[in-house]
C-alpha cells in the first residue's frame, strides 16, 4: 500500500510540458521564436508603453489635456521617478524579449531536425536581443547583460559599461545579418535588411558613422526597398508590409474592443493575436492623451509667398485639425469632438491631433483598439540616416542632399529640392540643419526623435535644448527602475553605480 | 442516566384549592408544626369546601383533594376557639371518613377506604395519625428545545429521590410529584432545568442549550472527546447560533462568535467571506482555515446550508489542529451535520424567513450645479478648456433626440440608481427520526438573496440525507449525502475601477438610460464630456450578465467494526464533486461612449473531484483511574480537476452559444494532486485530573519535488483539572478550573496554495512549465492562435511546506455551577520558512515575477478571552456571553534584511504602493507619506522641502497644495520620505451576545466590533482626490482657495502637479466600528394552545422578527467599515469602493410538526 501511494505522489504537470523536455526540435524552437515577437508587440512594448516612452522622452508631443495619467505626465515633464510604471513596463518587456531570445539561442545548438529553420530562428532571436539591448543602452546607459537563460534565483548580472553593451549588440546584429534571409514567406519576420538597418541605427548612436554607412549601403544596395508614392501608406492598414517598410510590428484587429492589458504578450488563457491601443491613446475623437507639440507643428514649411513656395504636404498627412474629413471622408472634425488642449500652428490657435497610425480615416468608433501595424524602420529613415552619415563623414553636400531630395521627391510630397532659401546646405552645419529638419517632418511621432535628440545633443547641435526641463548629467538617461535595484543585489558589482546620476 | 421506563400513575382528577394565591413558600415547614397552629373558627351549616377554604386562610396552608372522593358540598357545623389545627381537622374530617396528611405546606385529603397500589415511596411527615396516607400528583407537560421543537429523551427526575421519567418523542411527559418537590430536567447538551412543583398541573419547559457545555462531547478530528478533558484551544458553536443569522454561508454565521476567529464580509451575495483564525499566517498565500465536514477535509463552504449543521468546532491552536498536519496552520473548522434521534418518532421541522435589505449609508456626491463649479475650479486652474459638452450651446441640448429634458436640467443621483433594496429569503424543511436500529436526517433547503446594488444576486437549493444503521452488534454502517446547486450573478468588473468608483465618477448631468442607443444606456463621451467614467448601471445590468453556477455533490459512507467495546475499526470513503460553470454574455451595444459591434461570450467550466479514503483504528479503555484513548489512521486524499475556458463573439444578441461564433478561443487545464497521511494519537487521563495528549501526522504530497514530498507534524498538550484536587473542595463557588498547555507544528495547505486553476495551471513549483502555444503573433496579418511558446518562471526543487510552530496556554474557569464561565488563552505562533515569491529583477526576463523560496519568518501572538453568564431559573432567564481577542503580527525576517514586498499600487488610487511588507513590521503595513498640512502662502512653499523634485517647482507646487513631511531631512520629498502608516489588523476584536427568555418570548441581541484598525480609504481618492476631471464627492467643494483656507482638502487643479493624491496619511482612516450585528425577537405559541388550535398537527410554532446591521457606530467615512481584500492577500483593508454590508430586516417562523 505504501509503495502504491508513493507512486501516486510522483506526479508532473499534466497540462504543460516542462523545460526539461521542451525546445528540443525545430518546431518547438520556432514556437520559442514566435513568443519573442509576441512580447515585442505586447502592451509592455510596441502595443503601448514603448511608443509612449519614446514619444514622452521627445519633443514631438504635448499633453492633450488633463487626462494624461500620472506616470506619463511625469515622463513628459522630466519628473520620472524610479517606480514610473511606463518605464518599468518597457524595462521588463525588453528583458522578457532578451529572456525569450536567450531561450532560443541556448537551445538552438541542440536542434538538429531542420538546421535551416533552426538557424533562421536563432538569427531572429539575435536580431531581437540586439534590438532590446539597443533600446536599453540608449535609454538607461549601462545595463545588466544576460546572454544565456537564467537558471537559478541567484544568477544576477551587474551593469555593464555602455561600450560593452554596444559590443554585444553589434555582435548579435552582425550574426543575425548572416543568419537571416533577405525575404520571408511570413510577413513580419525579421529579415537581413531589418538587421542591417537596425545595426546602422546602433552604429550611428554609438558614433561610428562609417560602420553605419556600410550597413545602410547594404540595405540600399539590396534593391528590395523603395519609397511609397503616398506618404500615408506608411501609417494605414491597407499598405502594410510595403516595400518602404523594413521592419514592422504586426497587430491584428479582432473586431472587438478587447485589448491585452496583461502586458505580457501572452493573452492567457486564450492566446489571441493582439491589437494596438495607439489609435485609442492619440485619436482626436478618443482619449487624445498626447497631441503634436507646437515645436513639431511649426517645423513644417508653410507657404509664405516669399522664401517658402509650398506648404509641406506631410503636415496634413501627419496630423488632423479641425475641419478635416474623417471616416471615409463622411464626417468633419470639429473642435468640440476633440477633447483637451489646442495648439498654435503658424500663428493660429487650433485643435490639432495625430493622424499617423490613427484608425479614424475609416472608423468613427471612439473606443476601438486597432490593427494598424507599427512600422519600426522604413526605407525613408534609411535614406535619412545615410544622409546623416555622409554629412558626418564629410562627404560632398550634393551626396547628402541627394539622399534628402529622394525623400522630398516622394510623389505626393514633391517638395522643392535642397538647398532651399531656408536650408542653404553650404556647410556641414547647414547640412545637419537640413537633415534635422527633414528627419523631424518625415519621421515625426515615429519613435525616432528621442534618440535623434540624444545623438545630436552629444554633438552640440542644439542651441537651446529641445526638452524644456533638460538638466545635464541627469536627463540623458532614465533612472534604473527601483525594482531592479531592490531585487538585483549584484547590480552595482561591476563598479558602476546602481543608479544613474541625478536620481 | 435516563429513565426509559415511564411510570404511569393513576390519574385522579384533582382540584387544587389554593386560597393563598401568590404566596411563596419561604421556608420548608414540618407537618407537626403546621398541625400545631392555633385557629379560631365558627361554621354553621357551611359546605365542607367553604370550611376548608376558611381554614386554609387562617392556617396559611393549602388543601389538596379530589372532588370525586371528598364530599365537598356536604354541609357541616364547627366551632373552634384557639384550637390546634390538628384537632380542628380531626373534628371536621373524621366523621366524613377522610384522612389527611401534611405535605410541605399542603394538606392532602384522601378517603379512608382508598387503596392504591402505588409503589412510590412517599415522603411522609411524622404525622402518626394517618400512617397510610400518600399523595399522588400527576403533572403533565411538554418539553421543547431552544427553537421550540419538541425535545424527546429528556430525563425528568424528582430531586432527592430516585423517581423519574423521560419525555417521549413529542416532548411530552407525565410524572407524579408532591407539591414542593423539585423537578429536574436534564439532557446532554442542555442546561439542567429545575422547577419546584407548585400549583401547576401542566408545565411547558424550554430547554436551553448549555453554553458552558462542560460535559459536552466535542468533535476533535478522528474522534470525539469530553469537553472537560480537552487540552487544546477548541471553541464550539451550536446549531442555534449558526442558524440564527439570515446569511448565506457558515462563515458569515460564525462572525463574532469565537474569540480569535475573524470573519470579514468580502463582496456581493454568494462571495465567500474572509475567515482568519488567529491572524494571517502566510505572506504569499491565503490564510483560509481548513474545513472538515463530517470528517472530510474540503476547501470551502460557500454552498453549504447552515440549517443542516449540528455543531461547529473551531480548532484554534496547533496542539488541537496538528492532527490535520500539513493543512492545519490556519486552524481547522470542523462541521458536524445533523443526525436523527433514536426515539422512535418522526419529526418534521420547517424553518423559514423572508426579509429585505438595503445599504445603510450613502455618500454625498456633487449635483449638476456643483459639478459645473467644480469643473471650472479644477480644469480652470490647469488652463484646460471647458469640455465641449458644458458649453451652453451643447449643455442646453436635449439629453437625446426627442427628450424634453436638457443636460442642464438633468440631475442624476447615480447612487440612487445603483443601490436598491433587495429581498432575502431562506426555507429549510427537515425530516428526521430513528430507532435502535436506524436513524436518519433528511432536509431540503432554499436560499435566495438579491443584491443591494444592481446586477448581483445569489440563489441556492440543496438536499441532504444522513443515515446510520446498526447492522449487528459487530457492524455499523452510515452515510451522508449532500447535493446543492447555486447560481450567483457576480460583479465581473476587473481591476479596481469598481462599479462604485464609476457611481462616484459618473457626471450628474448625464442620464442613466437613453432609449435612442443600442442597449438603452447612456455613457460619457470622453472627448466630449472631458471624462470617461463608465455607466455603472449599464455595467451591472447590461454588460454584467455574468453567472457562476455550481453543482456540488458531497458524500461520505463508512463501515464500522466494533470488535469489543474498547476497540473499533472504521473505514470511510468520501467524494467531493463540484462543477462550476461560469458564463458571461456581453451584447452588442453602443452607449455613445463605449460600444461593441459584436456580442461576446465567455465560458469557464471547472470540474473538481476529490476522493477520500480513511482507515481508522480506535482504542478506548479505562483501567481503574487510568483512561487511555489511542487512534491510528491511514488516509489518502486525491484531487483531480479539469478546467475549460472558451471565448468567442457573435454578430447577434440572440445567440448566446458558440454556434457559428467568431474569434473562438479555447483552452483547458488539467491537474491533480495526491496526499497520503499516517496519523497516530494518544490521549491519557489519570483520575480525570491529569490530562495528556500527543499526536503525530506524517503527510506526503505529490506537488513537492522528489525528496521533499514528506514531512511530519507532531503535537503534544497537557491539562490539569485543578478543581478535582482535594484542596479545592473547600471552595464550592469554583465549579471548574482547568489549566492547559500545548505545542504543535502545522503546515500551510499547499494544495490550495498551488491550486492550478488560480496559478494558470502551474501545480508543481519544482518544475518549469512551458506554455506551449501560449503566445500568438499574427504573421502576415493572419488570425493564428497559439504559435508561440515560452516559460516565465524559475523552478525551485527545494521548496517545502511552510511550517508553523505554536504554543498555547489556556485556562478554563467555571463559577457557581458554571453559571459564570471564563476561558482565557495565550498563544504564540511562528513560521520560519514562509514561502515568498522572491521578486526576480526585471532583468531576469520574467517580468519581475518572483520565484518561490522558503525565505521569510513571521510571528503572531495574542490573547483571547471568552466569558459568559447564564441565569436559567425562573420565568425570566437570560444569558450573556462576550469574547475579545488581541493579536499582534510581525514579520521577523524576509529573504534579505532590507527586502520589501510592496502592493496595491494603482494609477487610479494615488499611483504609489499602498502597503509594504518588511521585517520588523506587521504584514502589509500601510506605507506612504505624512501630510503636515496645507501650504497657505507662496513663501511657505519656497522655504519648505521641494515637494515634487524633478519637476519645475514653480509649476508643481503652489499654496493650497499639501505639505508632505521630509522625514530624512534632505530638503526634498522623495520615495525615501515614505514611512509606515499603520495596519489593517485591529488592536482587538470583540463581540457581545445577550439572550433572554421571558415566558414565551425570546430576545437575542448581538454586538460585534473591531477596534484600532486602519483603513486605506482608496475610494476617497476617487471622491475627493481631484487628480483629473470626474464627478466627485461634495468634499471637493471645500477645496482650498485663497478665500477658503481653513480646510484639509487641498486646492483643485487638474493633473495634480504636486501629487496630492499620493498614498499618504490623507487616506488613512480609523476603521474601528461597533455594530449591532443582529437583533431577534421571537414568540413561541404555547404548546397547549397550539395543540388545541391545530388538533395536534403542529407541535411547536415560533415566530420572530430580526434585523442585521441595524446600527453601526463608526467614524469611517466610506460606505462601510468592514473591508476585506479585493485582490491579493496584501491589500486587506484597502477600500476600493467595495460592496457594502447591508442592513436587513426579516420575519421568520419555525414550525415543528
Amino acid at each position: 500500500m505504501i509503495i502504491a501511494c508513493n507512486k501516486q505522489l510522483d506526479k508532473t504537470d499534466p497540462s504543460h510540458p516542462t523545460l526539461e523536455t521542451y525546445f528540443k526540435n525545430s518546431s518547438e524552437l520556432l514556437g520559442g521564436t514566435n513568443a519573442i515577437y509576441s512580447i515585442f508587440h505586447s502592451a509592455a512594448l510596441v502595443g503601448r508603453e514603448w511608443f509612449f516612452l519614446h514619444d514622452l522622452r521627445s519633443d514631438d508631443v504635448n499633453s492633450g489635456g488633463g487626462q494624461l495619467e500620472v506616470p506619463r505626465a511625469q515622463m513628459l515633464n522630466g519628473a520620472t521617478t524610479t517606480d514610473n510604471a511606463v518605464m518599468n513596463n518597457v524595462w521588463n518587456g525588453l528583458y522578457t524579449v532578451i529572456h525569450r531570445s536567450n531561450t532560443v539561442i541556448d537551445n538552438g545548438p541542440n536542434v538538429t531536425d531542420n538546421t535551416e529553420l533552426r538557424d533562421r530562428c536563432v538569427g531572429e532571436a539575435k536580431f531581437f536581443r540586439g534590438w532590446a539591448y539597443f533600446e536599453l543602452v540608449s535609454l538607461w546607459g549601462p545595463v545588466p547583460v544576460y546572454t544565456t537563460q537564467v537558471t537559478a534565483p541567484d544568477k544576477f548580472q551587474p551593469r555593464k559599461a555602455e561600450a560593452e553593451v554596444y559590443t554585444q549588440i553589434i555582435t548579435d546584429l552582425t550574426e543575425a545579418i548572416t543568419m537571416l534571409p533577405a525575404t520571408t514567406k511570413d510577413q513580419g519576420r525579421a529579415t537581413k535588411g531589418a538587421a542591417q538597418a537596425m545595426l546602422a541605427r546602433v552604429q550611428m548612436q554609438k558614433g561610428d558613422y562609417a560602420a553605419a554607412k556600410t550597413a545602410l549601403q547594404a540595405v540600399i544596395s539590396s534593391g528590395l526597398y523603395s519609397l511609397m508614392p503616398n506618404y500615408s501608406y506608411n501609417f494605414d492598414e491597407e499598405h502594410e508590409f510595403n516595400t518602404e517598410s523594413i521592419f514592422e510590428a504586426v497587430f491584428f484587429d479582432r473586431g472587438d474592443n478587447n485589448f491585452n492589458w496583461g502586458y505580457t504578450g501572452d493573452d492567457q488563457p486564450s492566446a489571441q493575436p493582439q491589437s494596438t491601443v495607439r489609435n485609442q491613446e492619440y485619436s482626436p475623437i478618443a482619449w487624445r492623451n498626447l497631441i503634436p507639440s507646437n515645436r513639431y507643428l511649426n517645423e513644417f514649411e508653410f507657404q509664405n509667398g516669399t522664401t517658402i513656395p509650398k506648404t509641406d504636404p506631410r503636415y496634413a498627412f501627419s496630423v488632423y485639425q479641425t475641419g478635416d474629413k474623417y471616416f471615409n471622408n463622411t464626417l468633419t472634425l470639429t473642435d468640440a469632438a476633440q477633447n483637451g488642449n489646442a495648439s498654435v500652428v503658424n500663428g493660429v490657435t487650433k485643435k490639432v491631433s495625430w493622424r499617423k497610425f490613427m484608425l479614424i480615416y475609416k472608423d468613427n468608433n471612439t473606443f476601438h483598439p486597432g490593427g494598424i501595424n507599427q512600422r519600426i524602420i522604413r526605407y525613408a529613415d534609411v535614406l535619412l540616416m545615410m544622409a546623416e552619415c555622409e554629412a558626418e563623414l564629410g562627404s560632398a553636400a550634393s551626396v547628402v542632399t541627394g539622399y534628402l531630395n529622394q525623400i522630398r521627391d516622394r510623389a505626393d510630397v514633391a517638395m522643392p529640392h535642397y538647398p532651399t532659401a531656408k536650408y542653404p546646405c553650404n556647410s556641414k552645419a547647414e547640412l545637419i540643419k537640413a537633415i534635422m529638419h527633414e528627419r523631424t517632418v518625415e519621421l515625426g511621432d515615429e519613435e525616432v526623435r528621442n534618440r535623434d535628440i540624444l545623438r545630436w545633443r552629444k554633438k552640440g547641435y542644439f542651441t537651446t535644448d529641445p526638452l524644456p526641463y533638460f538638466r545635464a548629467n541627469r536627463d540623458e538617461l532614465l533612472p534604473i527602475p527601483q525594482a531592479e535595484i531592490d531585487n538585483n543585489p549584484d547590480l552595482g558589482a561591476g563598479g558602476i553605480n546602481k543608479q544613474n546620476p541625478g536620481y | 442516566m435516563l429513565f426509559y421506563r415511564v411510570m404511569r400513575l393513576g390519574l385522579l382528577p384533582l382540584i387544587l384549592i389554593n386560597c393563598l394565591t401568590g404566596i411563596i413558600y419561604a421556608k420548608p415547614t414540618s407537618g407537626q408544626e403546621v398541625l400545631d397552629r392555633k385557629i379560631n373558627l365558627v361554621a354553621d351549616q357551611k359546605p365542607v369546601k367553604s370550611v376548608l377554604g376558611e381554614i386554609s386562610k387562617l392556617a396559611d396552608i393549602k388543601f389538596v383533594y379530589s372532588v370525586q372522593k371528598i364530599p365537598a358540598n356536604k354541609k357541616v357545623s364547627l366551632t373552634a376557639h384557639d384550637q390546634r389545627l390538628g384537632a380542628v381537622l380531626d373534628e371536621l374530617l373524621q366523621p366524613l371518613e377522610i384522612n389527611y396528611h401534611v405535605s410541605g405546606d399542603q394538606i392532602v385529603l384522601t378517603q379512608k377506604a382508598e387503596r392504591q397500589g402505588n409503589l412510590l415511596p412517599l415522603h411522609i411527615d411524622a404525622d402518626k395519625m394517618i400512617p397510610e396516607a400518600y399523595v399522588v400528583k400527576p403533572i403533565t407537560g411538554k418539553i421543547t428545545d431552544e427553537s421550540g421543537a419538541p425535545l424527546g429523551g429528556v430525563s425528568i427526575q424528582i430531586k432527592g429521590t430516585n423517581r423519574g421519567t423521560a419525555s417521549d418523542a413529542n416532548g411530552s411527559f407525565s410524572i407524579s410529584a408532591d407539591p414542593g418537590e423539585t423537578l429536574e430536567f436534564t439532557m446532554i447538551g442542555y442546561k439542567t432545568h429545575s422547577i419546584k412543583v407548585g400549583s401547576e398541573t401542566s408545565l411547558s419547559i424550554r430547554m436551553e442549550p448549555d453554553v458552558a457545555l462542560l460535559e459536552q462531547v466535542v468533535v476533535v478530528g478522528y474522534g470525539t472527546q469530553k469537553r472537560s478533558t480537552l487540552t487544546g484551544a477548541i471553541a464550539s458553536v451550536n446549531s442555534k447560533t449558526i442558524a440564527e443569522l439570515p446569511v448565506a454561508s457558515v462563515e458569515q454565521a460564525l462572525q463574532g462568535r469565537v474569540s480569535g476567529l475573524t470573519v470579514t464580509n468580502n463582496g456581493s451575495p454568494g462571495t465567500s467571506a474572509l475567515v482568519r483564525i488567529r491572524g494571517i499566517s502566510s505572506i504569499s498565500f491565503a490564510s483560509d482555515p481548513l474545513y472538515v465536514i463530517d470528517g472530510f477535509p474540503t476547501g470551502n463552504l460557500s454552498n453549504f446550508d447552515t440549517r443542516d449543521i449540528e455543531a461547529v468546532e473551531v480548532l484554534k491552536d496547533a496542539s488541537a489542529a496538528a492532527i490535520y498536519g500539513s493543512r492545519a496552520t490556519n486552524g481547522v473548522i470542523i462541521i458536524s451535520t445533523k443526525k436523527g434521534k433514536r426515539d422512535g418518532n418522526l419529526k418534521v421541522f420547517l424553518d423559514s424567513y423572508v426579509g429585505t435589505q438595503s445599504p445603510w449609508k450613502k455618500i454625498d456626491l456633487l449635483n449638476t450645479d456643483q459639478y459645473l463649479k467644480y469643473e471650472r475650479a479644477l480644469n480652470g486652474a490647469a488652463n484646460i478648456a471647458l469640455p465641449p459638452r458644458l458649453e451652453s450651446a451643447n449643455f442646453n441640448q436635449p439629453i437625446y433626440q426627442g427628450a424634453n429634458q436638457t443636460f442642464a436640467q438633468t440631475n442624476t443621483d447615480w447612487q440612487d440608481a445603483y443601490f436598491k433594496s433587495g429581498m432575502i429569503t431562506q426555507h429549510n424543511l427537515a425530516v428526521s427520526g430513528g430507532n435502535e436500529k436506524s436513524r436518519f436526517y433528511s432536509s431540503a433547503g432554499y436560499f435566495k438573496q438579491d443584491g443591494i446594488a444592481e446586477g448581483v444576486n445569489y440563489e441556492r437549493g440543496n438536499f441532504r440525507i444522513n443515515s446510520d444503521h446498526n447492522i449487528s452488534k459487530l457492524f455499523t454502517f452510515g452515510q451522508s449525502l449532500y447535493f446543492s446547486y447555486s447560481n450567483q450573478r457576480y460583479d465581473n468588473t476587473s481591476g479596481n475601477r469598481t462599479r462604485l468608483v464609476n457611481v462616484v465618477r459618473s457626471m450628474p448631468y448625464l442620464p442613466v438610460y437613453d432609449p435612442t442607443t443600442i442597449g438603452g444606456f447612456r455613457g460619457a463621451e470622453n472627448s466630449f464630456d472631458g471624462a470617461d467614467p463608465t455607466n455603472p448601471i449599464e455595467d451591472a445590468i447590461l454588460l454584467g450578465d455574468a453567472h457562476n453556477k455550481t453543482f456540488k455533490l458531497f458524500g461520505t459512507t463508512y463501515l464500522e467494526v466494533n470488535f469489543t467495546p474498547w476497540l473499533k475499526f472504521r473505514s470511510t470513503f468520501g467524494v467531493d464533486y463540484a462543477n462550476l460553470y461560469q458564463h458571461q454574455f456581453q451584447p452588442i451595444y453602443d452607449d455613445k461612449g463605449r460600444n461593441s459591434a459584436v456580442a461576446k461570450i465567455t465560458d469557464l467550466r471547472n470540474n473538481t473531484t476529490t476522493k477520500l479514503y480513511t482507515q481508522q483504528l480506535t482504542f478506548d479503555k479505562t483501567f481503574g483511574k487510568h483512561h487511555l484513548n489511542a487512534v491510528a489512521v491511514f488516509e489518502t486524499q486525491g484531487q483531480k480537476y479539469y478546467q475549460e475556458n472558451a471565448a468567442g463573439t457573435q454578430n447577434s444578441n440572440d445567440i448566446e452559444t458558440f454556434d457559428g461564433a467568431g474569434n473562438v478561443s479555447f483552452k483547458s487545464i488539467k491537474a491533480e494532486n495526491f496526499l497520503v497521511s499516517y496519523i497516530g494519537r494518544l490521549n491519557y487521563e489519570f483520575a480525570e485530573k491529569y490530562l495528556l495528549s500527543a499526536a503525530i501526522r506524517r503527510d506526503g504530497l505529490s506537488i513537492w519535488a522528489p525528496g521533499k514530498k514528506y514531512a511530519s507534524f507532531p503535537s503534544a498538550s497537557v491539562g490539569w483539572k485543578i478543581d478535582r484536587e482535594p484542596f479545592m473542595k473547600g471552595i464550592p463557588a469554583i465549579s471548574e478550573l482547568k489549566l492547559r498547555a500545548g505545542y504543535g507544528e502545522t503546515g500551510l495547505d499547499a494544495v490550495n496554495a498551488f491550486y492550478g486553476v488560480t496559478t494558470g495551471g502551474v501545480y508543481y513549483p519544482w518544475q518549469v512549465a512551458v506554455y506551449a502555444g501560449g503566445a500568438t503573433y499574427p504573421f502576415s496579418n493572419s488570425n493564428t492562435t497559439g504559435n508561440g511558446s515560452y516559460y516565465n518562471t524559475l523552478a525551485n526543487p527545494n521548496l517545502e511546506w511552510e511550517k508553523t510552530k505554536q504554543i498555547n496556554v489556556g485556562l478554563d474557569l467555571g463559577l457557581l455551577d458554571n453559571r459564570i464561565t471564563l476561558t482565557a488563552e495565550y498563544f504564540r505562533r511562528k513560521t520560519d520558512n514562509l514561502i515568498l515569491k522572491v521578486p526576480t529583477p526585471g532583468s531576469f526576463g520574467f517580468n519581475g515575477v518572483g520565484s518561490y523560496q522558503n525565505a521569510a519568518s513571521m510571528e503572531n501572538k495574542g490573547f483571547e478571552f471568552q466569558a459568559g453568564y447564564n441565569k436559567t431559573k425562573g420565568d425570566f432567564t437570560w444569558n450573556v456571553t462576550g469574547n475579545m481577542a488581541f493579536i499582534r503580527n510581525k514579520v521577523l525576517k524576509m529573504n534579505t534584511p532590507n527586502a520589501t514586498i510592496d502592493d496595491g499600487a494603482d494609477q487610479d488610487f494615488g499611483a504609489g504602493a499602498i502597503t509594504r511588507t518588511a521585517a520588523g513590521h506587521p504584514i502589509q503595513s500601510y506605507y506612504g507619506y505624512i501630510v503636515e498640512g496645507i501650504f497657505q502662502t507662496d513663501e511657505e512653499v519656497q522655504k519648505s522641502p521641494v515637494q515634487n523634485p524633478g519637476t519645475d517647482p514653480a509649476k508643481s507646487t503652489a499654496k493650497g497644495d499639501l505639505k508632505f513631511k521630509d522625514i530624512n531631512g534632505d530638503g526634498k520629498i522623495t520615495d525615501a520620505d515614505r514611512t509606515y502608516l499603520g495596519s489593517y489588523i485591529p488592536d482587538f476584536t470583540y463581540a457581545l451576545n445577550l439572550g433572554a427568555n421571558y415566558k414565551n418570548f425570546d430576545l437575542s441581541v448581538f454586538f460585534q466590533g473591531v477596534q484600532g484598525n486602519k483603513i486605506f480609504n482608496a475610494a476617497r481618492v476617487i471622491t475627493e482626490g481631484m487628480a483629473r476631471l470626474f464627478n466627485s464627492g461634495t468634499a471637493v467643494m471645500d477645496a482650498w482657495t485663497p478665500t477658503n483656507t481653513n480646510t484639509d482638502v487641498p486646492r483643485a487643479v487638474s493633473g495634480d502637479p504636486n501629487q496630492n493624491v499620493r498614498p499618504s496619511t490623507r487616506w488613512i482612516e480609523n476603521g474601528s466600528y461597533l455594530r449591532l450585528k443582529n437583533v431577534i425577537l421571537g414568540y413561541n405559541i404555547p404548546g397547549t394552545r397550539l395543540k388545541s388550535l391545530t388538533r395536534g398537527a403542529i407541535s411547536s410554532f415560533r415566530v420572530y422578527v430580526s434585523s442585521q446591521n441595524l446600527v453601526t457606530f463608526t467614524g469611517y467615512k466610506g460606505w462601510d467599515p468592514e473591508i476585506g481584500s479585493k485582490n491579493t492577500t496584501l491589500t486587506n483593508g484597502v477600500d476600493y469602493g467595495q460592496y457594502p454590508a447591508a442592513r436587513s430586516f426579516q420575519v421568520g417562523l419555525q414550525v415543528g410538526f
